[in-house]
């Protein structure tokens, strides 16, 4: 074959695949909506360009196969019914024969033969179609077609021609070839180790960034320091100096920040994949297979977009294939069963795909049958896999592994073995050569759930970043069903409780800030952000206080010592360097019940201090003397949280920037809620004018950072809380 | 011409036996130096008292800043940062201890090597300073200690607590567990 030809095959071969996907989807899509708008303008324009690119390069065959598929579909188009089914059927048979040629042309391996497909279209087509045949087909390469009676077998092997040479209809002109260097399939071959090599020096790039970003921060402290001396004229020369210094650290800092995030992209681009691509496929699947055995099966999908290293995804195509065929096979009941049981006749199959750090989960299952175990046993001992006396011990989770080992897995198994279960071991060594396992759930009559999870150190996750507080948090977008904002009209406040009407339907509301700890709940305001979050089929609205936008984030597990916090999945790194904490849907949904049970009366305590290692030390005493803490890292956003919230006693820091702790306390006094509350300052001066200031400005108590033991802290905020209520 | 030993002729036998053991001396080993006789560590201040940790566990020390706090931590855990790609727990070293007084608030952290595989960072009034303690007086300090700190009295009265990081953080997670 032409070199020319070869390379330029490679690229149809991807290109066409593609199509093949969307006309895939489109041809479905019409089998239940009538045969109109842009699903049918996808499925002809699919068709067409898989004509007039197998056209251009000189396969004349490909051509007119594509073009008979288009003399049965174009014909229905804005018919108000729904693409027959014998139609569907036809077409997307054709179209898997269409494609297992492309492929074999470019492999130059056997082809497969076109004629029974071409005699099937010919049996659907509608009759109208002579017309469309006539005007768009003889003359159409200008060799005439195949007839169906012609098998493929015959059929010429494909012309060596350059593209060039290649003739197309002056009448209906085919679309724009790919773009060159796609159609070229210019490409290295570039091993992991050298992608991953790579990821670690933008890793690299964007801790200098960081650090070019500290030294511009430290070179503006000593242009404030310089304009402190009062020296003004003296070093107006360095000062511009500095400053013309500062402005380039600066503007550095965000070509660097803008190279790591294009190069991280361009990386994630090479590296990883949206694994809809493997998911997609599945619903193709399934339709074939309910046709094939009178099932009928609804295929949902969650976490499509979640992007994962190419190699993983290549390897899942076939435990996934197994699994899905395997539930709808065995899983799901008949129609005629399930409306019997009380089920809809539509069986539910669901996919659901989630990261947690570096830890895929991909959920298989199925509202039908469950596993049962009777069959299983009575496999188990057919094939002598288990002793009787081994099996009559096992429990019920051991019965079900059983159907992963090889003996259940043989084609003639599957037919004497009406369980399910068939073929397992090949899904569990595929996801076991990935590092992974597999475990499954089955409750009889209600279904049967598989989880493969599996190591993913490469792979990113959408995520919808929210601000609470003064804290950066990510809610998987896979959670997120959609996003609104509170009005009051539609919120229904009881006295333990908020719920929202939303679409109908009353939602517990909870406020992120209370979820996590951060303060006490507070009824959303008007306008405030309301996510509508669904996991493990709970709904929940939960109010933040600003959604800054989705972002794709490859999320990394956490460190050992918080690992095992129930509320994080894990932390990505922003664009900016900065870490943020991924939420846990799971944990979300569930908060509901736990602030339910946790509504025993505790005493609360404020502490406002902008030092986040004096924050932890105040909250460790204080925590340890019962005290329920909540911290705030300035005065404005203490004064916040005291609006919404009555705490016992407020410890405060004196030397914090914006608002000291003497001008807090006085604002604190000022306010008719707050005017009684104990407020102890905390200062890392030994002062008596520091203590006499406080006092005057109406705090009960001082103490120094040195005198912060635990003991002694407690017992000084014991005190203070004694002296206003012997006050009062 | 063959050399001969100096024959040890017309001394007394006392001088005699003080140059033999002379002689052993100087064809023994040569001594340790000062500098193999200590333990180098970096020395920080914990409010009002010294502490210190052995210099081979200390990674960096790195300004405390970029450390995202983590809600519903333990209290002893500040927040976590990146340390050179790795995700790190910062914790309160004042907080580990039980909860010291502190003279100035934390701007450093101190990322160490426990010894368990992962780093953590430590937080610590100011940048420490490499000394060295003498051999000796950690070993003896060390067998005297049931805990994670080691008292040393170093002469002048000046007393030092040596961290073991291994056995601060085991009794972290046994704290933790209760």
């Amino acid at each position: 074959m032409d070199p020319l030809l070869e390379q330029l095959l490679a690229g149809f071969v991807d290109e066409s695949q593609e199509i093949y996907e969307r006309v895939t989807r489109s041809l479905m899509e019409l089998e239940k909506s009538p045969a109109q708008g842009p699903s049918f303008d996808e499925l002809a324009r699919g068709l067409h360009t898989l004509k007039g690119s197998a056209a251009t390069l000189g396969l004349e065959e490909l051509a007119d196969f594509a073009h008979r598929m288009e003399d049965v579909i174009l014909p229905l188009r804005g018919s108000a019914k729904p693409l027959p089914a014998a139609v569907a059927d036809a077409v997307l048979k054709s179209l898997d024969v269409w494609m297992a040629r492309l492929r074999a042309i470019a492999a130059k391996g056997e082809l497969p033969e076109l004629g029974p497909s071409l005699l099937l279209l010919e049996k659907v087509k509608p009759a109208s179609a002579g017309t469309a045949k006539k005007k768009n087909g003889a003359g159409k390469n200008g060799k005439g077609r195949t007839a169906p009676e012609m098998p493929a077998a015959s059929a010429p092997p494909p012309p060596e021609v350059a593209p060039a040479q290649a003739s197309t209809s002056a009448a209906e002109p085919a679309p724009a070839p790919a773009a060159p260097d796609e159609a070229q399939g210019d490409s290295w071959r570039v091993t992991t180790r050298q992608v991953i090599a790579l990821l670690h020096e933008v890793e690299r790039l964007r801790e200098v960034r960081l650090r070019v970003e500290e030294r511009r921060r430290e070179l503006e402290k000593a242009i404030l320091q310089l304009d402190r001396l009062g020296i003004q004229a003296e070093t107006a020369e360095a000062r511009a100096l500095l400053l013309g210094v500062r402005r380039s650290l600066g503007a550095d800092g965000e070509e660097a920040a803008d190279i790591v995030v294009s190069m991280e992209e361009g990386l994630k681009a090479i590296s990883t994949m949206p694994v809809r691509t493997v998911l997609d496929p599945l619903r193709r699947a399934v339709r074939d297979l309910c046709k094939a055995t009178g099932k009928q099966a609804k295929l949902a999908v969650v976490g499509a977009e979640v992007s994962l290293d190419r190699r993983v995804i290549e390897q899942l195509r076939g435990p996934l294939i197994h699994l899905v065929r395997n539930a709808v096979d065995h899983g799901l009941e008949m129609p005629e069963v399930r409306e019997a049981s009380g089920k809809h006749p539509e069986g539910a199959l669901t996919i659901r795909v989630e990261q947690q750090g570096n830890m895929l989960f991909i959920e298989v299952g199925d509202d039908g049958a469950g596993l049962d175990l009777e069959q299983i046993r009575e496999a188990a001992l057919r094939r002598a896999l288990v002793a009787p006396e081994e099996l009559a011990n096992m429990s019920t989770q051991q019965l079900h592994q059983l159907i992963f080992r090889p003996g259940f897995s043989t084609r003639t198994e599957a037919t004497e073995f009406s369980g399910r279960g068939v073929g397992l071991d090949v899904v569990r060594n595929q996801i076991q050569a990935l590092q992974g396992h597999v475990e499954v759930q089955s409750v009889a009559g209600q279904g049967a759930r598989f989880v493969l999870t599996l190591p993913a150190d490469l792979g990113s996750s959408p995520v919808l970043v929210v601000r609470c507080g003064e804290h950066q948090l990510g809610v998987p977008m896979a959670a997120v069903e959609s996003s609104r904002a509170a009005r009051s009209k539609d919120l229904r406040v009881g006295r333990s409780r908020v719920q929202l009407d939303h679409r109908e339907q009353l939602i517990p509301v909870q406020d992120l800030g209370a979820v996590v700890g951060l303060r006490q709940p507070e009824v959303p305001a008007d306008g405030q952000p309301l996510l509508i979050l669904q996991a493990q089929g709970r709904r929940l609205a939960l109010s933040v206080d600003e959604v800054l936008g989705d972002r794709e984030l490859v999320i990394r597990p956490l460190p050992a010592d918080v690992r095992e916090l129930p509320a994080y999945q894990g932390a990505a790194t922003l664009a900016r360097g900065e870490l943020v904490l991924i939420l846990r849907p799971d944990f979300l949904v569930s908060s509901e019940r736990r602030a339910e049970s946790g509504l025993a009366s505790t005493r609360r305590a404020l502490v406002v201090d902008d030092s986040l290692t004096a924050r932890a030390l105040h909250r460790t005493a204080l925590e340890t003397g019962g005290y329920l803490v909540h911290t705030a890292s300035n005065g404005r956003q203490a004064l916040e949280q005291l609006r919404h919230s009555a705490y016992d006693v407020m410890v405060c820091d004196i030397g914090m920037d914006e608002m000291d702790g003497y001008e807090l306390t006085a604002a604190v006094r000022q306010r008719a809620e707050t005017d009684s509350m104990p407020i102890l300052l905390v200062s890392a001066r030994d002062s008596d004018s520091d203590r006499q200031r406080g006092m005057a400005v109406g705090a009960d108590g001082f103490l120094t950072k040195k005198e912060c033991v635990s003991g002694r802290l407690l017992s000084e905020v014991s005190t203070v809380i004694s002296r206003r209520k012997g006050a009062a | 011409m063959k050399l001969r030993a100096r024959e040890l002729d017309g001394f007394t036998p006392e001088v005699e036996e003080l140059l033999v053991r002379r002689a052993e001396r100087v064809r023994r080993k040569p001594a340790e130096t000062d500098e193999e006789n200590v333990l180098w560590v970096a020395e920080f201040p914990v409010g009002e008292e010294t502490y210190a940790l052995p210099l081979e566990t200390l990674r960096a020390a790195v300004p405390l800043k970029m450390v995202t706090a983590v809600p519903l931590s333990p209290p002893h855990v500040i927040g976590i940062l990146r340390f050179q790609g790795q995700i790190v727990t910062a914790l309160s070293l004042a907080s580990l201890l039980g909860g010291r007084g502190w003279r100035e608030d934390p701007a450093v952290l101190l990322v160490v090597d426990p010894g368990f595989g992962r780093l953590v960072a430590l937080d610590c009034e100011r940048i420490p300073k490499p000394s060295g303690l003498p051999h000796a007086l950690v070993e003896e300090a060390r067998a005297r200690s049931t805990g994670a700190i080691s008292e040393i009295t170093l002469p002048g009265m000046r007393q030092v607590n040596l961290l073991d990081l291994l056995r601060l953080m085991d009794r972290r997670h046994a704290q933790e567990k209760r």
